[in-house]
């Protein structure tokens, strides 16, 4: 069948599409709801054990009660379940579909033949274990792209940045990653920016060679810009005293409410394991 | 109070990579408590003497010192003095879009002192003092990147301000303001001279600078200092002022003739 280390890259590269997706709306962020009000550490772990949970588990009932969970958790999280199936079904897993489809037929899931047909020469057989396990790669997907956006959209993006460095990422790939979240939005920012001064001055008639120019010129301008301005954002930090590692005013602190939830959400982890894994 | 020098640079040279130059022998004195500022046409090298005093660039050639002790790159690596240094001299950019850099807004303005490990409660304590001052409270949740270009220069100074340093740097720290905030920023700078701290300022805003400074020094397109005096002295000096671009001559029409003269952005008399 699938090879877990495929599905993983195809879950990780899915999720950072998301990720990207959901960084610049604080909205939901912000809205008083439960999962809001976790502490983002907890909320972390929380997450990722669901994730992982979706990996080992093979029972197709099971993973849909998990499916569910993050259904409910988002309704109970002031999101609205349109707006949140719409991000979670319609883009990533039509990824994951097109991994899913050749598996269903006998030459990569050998089994019982349920639906055969011939294209051209080649002869094709549907097989009930390809349906099967094509399922449970979909419902798995949409398990860990569900908990991976609600965690992301439900958190504001400079506390996942601070629970990474908690989890004890490295202080330099942390700090990178925060760069990167203002260099996305500076580069959003630039080409709108100079896409409007385009328009002020040229009109939106631009010849199309001419149009190509400006991107090209605005492309190679843009690299600059941002190698001068990584220099000038390290100055500025080196200016207020910058040693190599940074400090929170506020502590992170745990309440019951937490603990309530990491003690539900072992105990149902219990539960969904151990009727989960073993077929 | 004695007159002790904070700064001295001895015939500095600078340019960028070699080959673009941007100080072409400065020296100056700053003594302690003194209200400097530095004006000059754009391009003049304002902005590079100031980050050469905040040593985060080296001279080519002369030499800088801060209380007699030489800023030198490899002096920099040595925490202790660089530590005692950042908490010495702030820095407000020209360009706020560079200095802040934090999630949001309060981060950025306790950056410098939590570096500084400074205690928790004082720096709550300034950081609403400040906030309040500068009215930017409502600001302090938000995302630096996302204000207007006037909250940004709030806030940088508001981040510079919280080290409470000894000197304070400001390049163009009004430039963008509404007058009301750019009376405030001065209001804050005053009772920061009179509690004896050091204050140089970069400019081109000629209605500020008699409040801002007791020395001020013309640098010349030449990228060198071509005069320095005090304020009346300075601004009363047109000659020099339309040589480096800071009064142009107005000329409108009174009925039939075209009249013209200097026209200072100092005095609003028409
Ligand atoms: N990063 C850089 N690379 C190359 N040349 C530079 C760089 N920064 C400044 N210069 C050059 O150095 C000279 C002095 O620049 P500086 O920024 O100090 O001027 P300024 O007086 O602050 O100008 P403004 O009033 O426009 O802020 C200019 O001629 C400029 O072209
Ligand atoms: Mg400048």
């Amino acid at each position: 069948m699938f090879k877990n280390n495929n599905f993983i890259e195809r879950s990780i590269k899915g999720a950072l599409i998301f990720l990207k997706q959901a960084v610049f709306a604080d909205e939901y962020a912000l809205k008083k709801g439960f999962l809001q009000s976790l502490d983002p550490r907890i909320k972390a772990a929380t997450f990722f054990l669901f994730i992982l949970q979706a990996l080992f588990i093979k029972n197709l009932f099971v993973l849909s009660c998990l499916y569910l969970l993050s259904l409910s958790l988002a309704c109970f999280s002031r999101i609205s379940p349109g707006f949140f199936i719409w991000r979670t079904w319609v883009f990533i897993p039509l990824f994951s579909l097109f991994i899913a489809i050749p598996a269903l037929f006998s030459n990569f899931s050998p089994g019982e033949t349920m639906v055969s047909f011939k294209v051209g020469a080649l002869s094709l057989f549907i097989t009930r274990q390809g349906i099967a396990g094509a399922l449970l790669f979909v419902v798995r997907v949409a398990v860990s792209v569900s908990f991976t956006v609600l965690l992301s959209i439900t958190t504001r993006h400079f506390e996942l940045l601070r629970v990474l460095r908690i989890f004890k990422i490295p202080q330099i790939f942390v700090m990178t990653l925060g760069m990167c979240y203002r260099y996305v939005f500076l580069f959003v920012e630039i080409i709108e920016n100079t896409y409007l001064a385009i328009k002020s001055r040229a009109g939106t008639n631009i010849h199309y060679k001419k149009g190509q120019r400006i991107v090209a010129w605005n492309i190679a301008y843009l690299w600059q810009r941002s190698y001068k301005l990584n220099e000038e954002v390290y100055k500025a930090m080196l200016s207020r005293g910058y040693k190599g590692d940074t400090f929170m005013l506020d502590e992170l602190k745990f309440k019951a409410r937490d603990w309530f939830w990491l003690v539900f959400v072992l105990s149902i982890s219990v539960i969904f394991l151990a009727t989960g894994v073993k077929i | 109070m004695a007159e002790e020098t904070v700064f001295r640079l001895e015939d500095v040279y600078f340019s960028y990579l070699g080959r673009y130059p941007a100080l072409c022998g400065i020296s100056l004195d700053i003594k302690r408590g003194e209200k400097i500022s530095v004006i000059g046409a754009n391009g003049c090298g304002k902005s590079s003497l100031l980050h050469i005093l905040d040593g985060l660039i080296f001279p080519d050639s002369g030499k800088i010192s801060l209380c007699s002790k030489e800023l030198k790159e490899d002096a920099f690596e040595d925490m202790a003095f660089s530590s005692d240094f950042r908490k010495k001299v702030g820095f407000v950019f020209q360009n706020s879009e560079v200095q802040l850099f934090c999630p949001t807004v309060k981060e950025d303005i306790v950056f410098g002192p939590l570096q500084m490990g400074k205690v928790k409660t004082e720096i709550k304590r300034r950081l609403d003092e400040l906030a309040f001052v500068l009215n930017i409270e409502e600001l302090l949740e938000r995302s630096p990147h996302q204000l207007s270009i006037g909250e940004k220069r709030k806030v940088a100074i508001a981040s510079v301000l919280i080290i409470d340093p000894e000197v304070i740097i400001m390049d163009e720290p009004t430039a963008g303001l509404d007058p009301l905030t750019t009376r405030h920023i001065i209001d804050l700078l005053t009772e920061a001279s009179r509690s004896g701290k050091t204050i140089i300022t970069a400019t081109h805003d000629l209605h500020i600078v008699e409040e801002i400074s007791d020395t001020v020094y013309v640098v010349s397109r030449e990228k060198k200092i071509v005069g320095s005096g005090s304020p009346e002295r300075i601004l009363a000096d047109t000659q020099l002022l339309k040589e480096n671009n800071l009064v142009h001559i107005h000329s409108h029409k009174h009925r039939d003739a075209t009249h013209a003269h200097p026209h200072l952005h100092i005095d609003h008399h028409h």
